[in-house]
């Protein structure tokens, strides 16, 4: 029987079970993509810069990069945490800040976490790999920063509410953490869609959203781009909806406190 | 352990302070239209260099001013709002 009196100390009022929630290997996502579009002729140039973005009389012509120059009327920009500084190139401004948002793994153990465990209020999630890592996240770092510098505040406070879920973790070691980008917006929903810009589409402030949109976002911004008309599903989406105070009521935001 | 230097109570532990955001002037309410004061509630400078940023010391509740560099973290100085040497 479970003691969720838990010493009275912290006694749990409650909880959320979501059924079909599940653990999928993004890593392996973002490669099949890659080659998916490889097969389909879509050329990839990795190391290449963008250096800046040409346009005349509000609309794209071209891209240059540290390859090369690109002549081209229209530019999906889907760069996550390198956002603002595209949007300087062609001059446009957005709410959005950058916080890193950081990660660890822990070493590997035997199997003994088969959900994936969420604490609003202790602002953990943790999930563990079928090599038995731990792999843990917080909320995000508490300031703007455009780096994916990793910081022992962040082992030190996850560590602790970590122990606080599940304290015969105490001689665990972790073995690895990082950063990533995350782009933010005040609403916590993306900014996607055309924009002031002719020929310029933005796919971004997806911060702390995971993955799990890509397919639909990459069907509808195809769609966007084809047409030069925003496909239905994002019309709320747009950089425009700050501007007339049209923000979005998130509801699917993650429930850590991102 | 990374720290700040309250303009008051000297250099402390980061842990101590809270981020305010970016220092934005604000456009005079009764005479801007609507589109420049929707830019001043939510726009940001998002590019990354040095911003002059609002934090708080907060045992203190001290409210100042720091000029970092958004990409290398590194606070180039503080001093309390209004007393820029």
């Amino acid at each position: 029987m479970m003691d969720i009196s838990c010493g009275d100390r912290a006694p749990i009022l409650g909880a959320l079970y979501h059924a079909p929630g599940s653990i999928a290997r993004h890593d392996a996502v973002a490669w099949g993509y890659g080659r998916g579009a490889d097969q389909r002729g879509v050329e990839i140039h990795q190391q290449t810069e963008v250096t800046g973005i040409e346009v005349q009389s509000d609309r794209i012509t071209g891209v240059e990069t540290s390859q090369g120059k690109i002549s081209t009327p229209r530019v999906l920009c889907a760069v996550a945490g390198f956002t603002p500084r595209l949007l300087e190139m062609v001059g446009l401004r957005s709410p959005i800040t950058i916080h890193p948002l950081q990660a660890m793994v822990s070493e590997p153990m035997k199997p003994w976490l088969d959900p994936i465990i969420v604490s609003g209020s202790l602002h953990v999630y943790v999930s563990q790999t079928a090599r038995g890592e731990l792999v843990m996240g917080a909320s995000l770092d508490p300031y703007e920063l455009h780096s994916t510098r990793s910081t022992l505040e962040f082992t030190e406070g996850l560590a602790a509410h970590m122990l606080e879920l599940f304290p015969f973790l105490s001689q665990v070691k972790v073995v690895r953490q990082w950063a990533g980008m995350a782009d933010m917006t005040p609403d916590f929903a993306p900014i996607m869609g055309k924009t002031p810009i002719q020929g310029f589409y933005l796919d971004a402030g997806w911060g702390t959203w995971g993955f799990k949109a890509t397919p639909v976002c990459g069907k509808t911004m195809a769609y966007t781009v084809a047409r030069d008309r925003n496909h239905t599903l994002i019309e709320e989406f747009g950089i425009d909806r700050f501007t007339q105070y049209a923000l979005v009521g998130e509801k699917g935001a993650a429930s850590v406190g991102h | 352990m990374k720290q700040l230097t309250c303009p008051i109570n000297g250099t402390r532990s980061i842990a101590e302070f809270i981020y305010g955001g970016e220092l934005r002037p604000m456009p005079d309410p009764q005479s801007v239209d609507d589109s420049i004061w929707a830019a001043y509630v939510f726009h940001r400078d998002g590019a990354p260099g040095v911003k002059r940023e609002w934090w708080c010391h907060s045992p203190s509740n001290t409210w100042f001013i720091a000029e970092r560099h958004t990409v290398t973290d590194e606070i180039l100085r503080t001093y309390l709002y209004g007393e820029e040497a």
